[in-house]
């Protein structure tokens, strides 16, 4: 099933002679489940198109559907709510709340949505993640392994449709690395949830459904690595 | 090329002109806030001096008793600018000199005094040279209808009658023009021709005015060694002499030591607000200064860059702070010229005060330097490891986790930002506490100028006429023909029957029945105490004056023993105050007029008072003077209540415009800190923004922490600012007045009432700005 749709998607920066065309008319669907890494040089536009595909950069011109919604065809404010609902963000640097003990990050999503958190559902969260025995700590008492799986967690709990992940093992040992790589796995097999990753590393694309690659801009598909 | 590393600097500082704009306007409003302070001191000396050659002149120094020799060698001195004698008779308006039956007094001084005495400025002829000339007070031209060139008697005590011929106008003095007397001037021989003979050398002085800028306690002493005089016989114009700063009891240093103070608080609230904006222009930019140590800089090139950074700032910022500052001078100028214009008349229209300056230049580099120490040090601390790893410094790392349980999450993470850091969270609150306190602690000074300097009242008239024998010999025909004159603004009289005869529950008083009409009792009602203004009104009672050894008081029955007969009444209201003078044992009853017309029978008046339209002119003032006629006493006292109103109006915007300006020291501090706090958090709120917290719920998150910092500002900057006010109220006020200290509820009102809309402007531009925020901007790393 059709997750997610990208339509001749383009993204300028700059004007005239200092112009940079950052995604060249990218276009390509992703299926629900479906785990999916970007690869590309540096400044190819694998972050632009994350950013974009999540809703937080606006693009220059095409469409991105998401369970056949126009991301953009929303005001910010609804997007907003959107986005927090349904796509969960991993980020390089973690971005954890700092005075938000890792239990309190996990559900700070739920939270901003004024529901109440599952107790069940982060107990098991916490649980897959390895962080119970941590629950009560703050980000800054933390390993870096530690921090990225509870920002795993953070986009987890809301069981989004799409999880985007941008370099999600930058910043960590290879040990880590792959305990991070089999969460993402995990989500989308057992959650059924729609993975795209941004990645330099070429080792990580192997257990990953299908590789796009992006180069000035253009995108094209390589196909299943799996496979 | 850049030749040393502090070339850096400006560099850097081009790049981040943004970020430093806030700290550039809160050295702007320092430098500006002092300049205004002691342009504003330098101001009120000015006019004070303007005031002191108006009233006592510009003479430095008199010397009494003393011979022509002696005067010579005075006068002989090179720092001696100008010297006179002066010699004044009747003064007091207690010897019968006279001019066509009016009260006179006459002074005798030469030329030279003019230059000494502005007041006695000659606005037509010349000054009376010849023996048989003398000048005369303007108001005397109109009043006799006299020229330059006319013969004039004047009428001395032993019944001789002198002729002079008229050789010009000078000034009116406020003094005689409310006592309605002449006033003449004649040269030094005349004077000692015809009037010292006759007064026994009554106050014949020397007066001297010694050049500019020299030392005149010295010269004094050294005259007064020379010449073998004693102290008593050299008086110093102490008034004139303490505005020059030239005298240990002056005014000027206490105004000036005043201004230093005040100097200092703003130096204090200026460190605050500027160390705290530096404060977290060093925090964003760790990392930078991170690369500084990775490439080699040792902590002292940090500190010194970041001094030299808050120094620069001082070239631009110091001279428009100058400039502002100036500007609000010339404006508060310009507002006293339009509240009391004849008072003000004088006062330099754009004058630039070098006080004033001088200490704007000053605060601004003290203050600068004095902020960039702590964030200096804190630059410096930064470890180069910064740069590499990305990571923040540690402070940045939170210690204690937020509370999310009972509030929303973004409200407990506000509140959590607010009061998770000790140190930041003391600052915070101590810097809004601190003009609270600031203000609370300022404004029993308006006290204190509504008690040392009274305003005038509602009920200062500008024009009385008085009946000469204190009866009821004012006509009600005269009330009458003045009501349709068009100068006249506000026009009531009074009727006094004195020393009437009365019972109070069967003690025997003495009473002084008095009349009120519309406007008095109007006026009344603001000094009521008790009981019902209406009653007197109607004729139904009497109202009298508090006075705790009176039997008088609400309710008792008093009965008068007229001529006609007795008269019963009752107390119907008891004021706190009048504008009679109490005297012991005589009870003031005030009743209507149509009251005092059945019991006495009079129908004319004893005093009636007039308000004058503003602009009236002198010839108008003439015609009410000739429509009253020559059995009254005519007061006028335009003069003194122009000059009254200027004292109080230079005093009050010195006070007033203090106030204002630690309301806007408080309005910028509020919106800078939590604007400050905002571009220190813009890092965080953006990762929150990409995982899902709306713009709302960012908003909502800051309203939550400036809430909390005002509220504990309001509390903290509350208690102490009232208890200091209650001390200092008690120093200034109830030690020298007796009115007990009150809770000033107008002034906490209006500084939380600041405080609020300051806060409500203070989340504007966050707001503003966390609407317009990328996040993508916002979280990528640099």
């Amino acid at each position: 099933m059709n997750i997610l749709n990208v339509k001749n998607l383009c993204k300028t920066y700059g004007r005239g002679a200092t112009q940079v065309n950052a995604l060249k008319d990218v276009s390509f669907t992703l299926d629900k489940g479906e785990f999916t890494a970007v690869v590309g040089e540096s400044g190819s536009g694998k972050s632009t198109l994350l950013n974009c595909i999540g809703g937080l950069d606006n693009p220059t011109s095409g469409k991105i559907y998401l369970a056949g919604e126009d991301l953009f065809d929303m005001n910010e404010n609804k997007r907003t709510i959107f986005r927090r609902q349904n796509i969960g963000f991993v980020f390089q640097s973690f971005q954890l709340v700092s005075e938000l003990t890792v239990e309190q990050n996990i559900i700070f999503p739920v939270l901003l949505d004024y529901r109440k958190p599952d107790k069940d559902e982060l107990e098991e969260m916490l649980e897959v993640l390895g962080l119970t025995d941590r629950r009560y700590h703050l980000p800054g008492q933390l390993s870096g392994g530690q921090q990225q799986r509870v920002a795993i967690g953070r986009a987890l709990i809301t069981k989004p449709m799409l999880v985007l992940a941008d370099e999600p093992t930058g910043n960590l040992d290879s040990k880590n690395s792959q305990d991070v790589m089999d969460l993402l796995y995990r989500a989308s097999r057992h959650y059924q949830q729609t993975v795209l990753m941004i990645t330099h590393n070429m080792n990580l694309t192997a257990c990953v459904d299908r590789v796009l690659h992006v180069a000035d801009g253009v995108l094209s598909d390589f196909g299943g690595a799996r496979t | 090329m850049m030749k040393r590393y502090l070339d850096l600097v400006p560099i850097s500082a081009r790049v981040r002109k943004r970020q430093s704009r806030m700290t550039r306007i809160c050295i702007i409003l320092a430098v500006s806030l002092v300049t205004v302070i002691f342009g504003m001191a330098d101001m009120e000396v000015q006019s004070q001096k303007l005031g002191a050659l108006q009233t006592d002149g510009g003479w430095h120094a008199m010397f009494s008793s003393i011979d022509e020799e002696q005067a010579a060698l005075i006068s002989a001195r090179p720092q001696v600018k100008n010297s006179s004698w002066y010699g004044v008779t009747n003064y007091r308006l207690d010897i019968e000199y006279s001019i066509d039956g009016i009260q006179t007094a006459i002074c005798g001084f030469d030329e030279e005094f003019m230059e000494m005495f502005p007041a006695a400025r000659l606005i037509e002829g010349s000054f009376p040279t010849g023996t048989d000339e003398v000048a005369l007070m303007a108001s005397a031209k109109e009043r006799l209808n006299l020229q330059i060139g006319d013969s004039i008697q004047l009428s001395t005590p032993d019944c001789k009658d002198i002729t002079f011929t008229i050789a010009g106008f000078t000034e009116d003095t406020s003094l005689l023009t409310k006592a309605d007397a002449l006033g003449i001037i004649m040269n030094i021989a005349t004077y000692s021709k015809y009037i010292l003979k006759d007064s026994q050398s009554e106050n014949l002085a020397y007066y001297v005015e010694f050049s500019p800028y020299c030392r005149i306690r010295p010269i004094l002493t050294d005259i007064r060694e020379q010449l073998n005089l004693s102290e008593k016989q050299v008086q110093e114009n102490i008034k004139l002499l303490g505005l020059m700063g030239q005298s240990d009891d002056s005014y000027i240093f206490s105004l000036y030591r005043s201004a230093a103070i005040l100097m200092v608080l703003v130096v204090i609230a200026g460190v605050l607000m500027i160390a705290g904006s530096l404060n977290s222009n060093v925090v964003q930019r760790t990392q930078f200064f991170g690369m500084l140590r990775c490439l080699g800089a040792s902590k002292k090139q940090i500190i010194r860059v970041v001094r030299l950074e808050a120094l620069n700032w001082c070239k631009t910022a110091i001279p428009i702070g100058i400039i502002v500052g100036t500007f609000v001078i010339w404006v508060l100028c310009e507002l006293l010229k339009v509240l009391s214009p004849g008072y003000f008349e004088s006062l330099p229209a754009l004058g630039i005060s070098l006080p004033g300056i001088f200490a704007g230049v000053c605060v601004g580099i003290v203050t600068v330097l004095l902020s960039a120490l702590s964030p200096a040090k804190r630059a410096a601390r930064v470890s180069p490891l910064t740069a590499v790893s990305g990571n923040v410094d540690s402070e940045q790392l939170a210690k204690k986790e937020a509370k999310t349980r009972f509030l929303r999450v973004e409200t407990a993470l506000g509140i959590h930002h607010a009061i998770s850091s000790k140190k930041n969270f003391i600052l915070m609150v101590g810097s809004f506490a601190f003009s609270i306190i600031l203000f609370l602690s300022f404004t029993p000074a308006v006290d204190f100028l509504n008690h040392a300097i009274r305003p005038l009242r509602p009920y200062t008239p500008d024009i009385s006429i008085v009946s000469a024998d204190n009866t009821c010999s004012v006509s009600a025909q005269l009330l009458k023909q003045l009501e349709e004159n068009p100068a006249v603004k506000r026009l009531y009289g009074r009727k006094f029957a004195y020393k009437v005869p009365a019972t109070v529950n069967g003690q025997q008083v003495v009473v002084n029945l008095i009349s009120y009409e519309k406007y008095q009792f109007a006026w009344a009602k603001e000094e009521l105490l008790e009981g019902d203004i209406e009653d007197g009104k109607s004729g139904s009672g009497v109202l009298t004056v508090y006075d705790a050894a009176s039997p008088l008081q609400l309710g008792s029955a008093l009965t008068l023993n007229l001529g006609t007969g007795e008269q019963q009444l009752t107390v119907a209201g008891v004021l706190s105050n009048s504008p009679f003078s109490p005297v012991e044992g005589e009870e003031i009853v005030i009743c209507s007029e149509e009251m005092f017309r059945q019991f006495t029978g009079e129908t004319g008046y004893t005093i009636l008072d007039i308000q004058l339209n503003r602009d009236t002119a002198n010839a108008e003032v003439a015609d009410i003077r000739e429509l009253a006629g020559e059995n009254v006493t005519f007061s006028d006292r335009r003069m003194q209540n122009a000059e009254a109103r200027g004292a109080y109006y230079s005093f009050a915007v010195f006070i007033y415009g203090f106030l204002a300006v630690i309301a806007l020291i408080a309005v910028f501090n509020i919106i800078n800190s939590i604007g400050m706090s905002v571009s220190a958090r813009l890092k965080q709120y953006g990762a929150m923004r990409a995982i899902g917290m709306s713009n709302r719920q960012a908003i909502r998150m800051i309203k939550a922490e400036t809430f909390t910092y005002i509220l504990f500002g309001v509390i903290v900057g509350g208690v102490i600012g009232l208890t200091i006010n209650k001390l200092l109220f008690e120093k200034m006020v109830t030690m020298k007045w007796g009115t007990p200290w009150y809770v000033p509820l107008v002034s906490i009102s209006i500084i939380v009432l600041v405080t609020a809309l300051s806060s409500i402007a203070a989340v504007y531009y966050p707001a503003k700005r966390i609407r317009k925020l990328s996040i993508v901007d916002t979280i990528v790393e640099y």
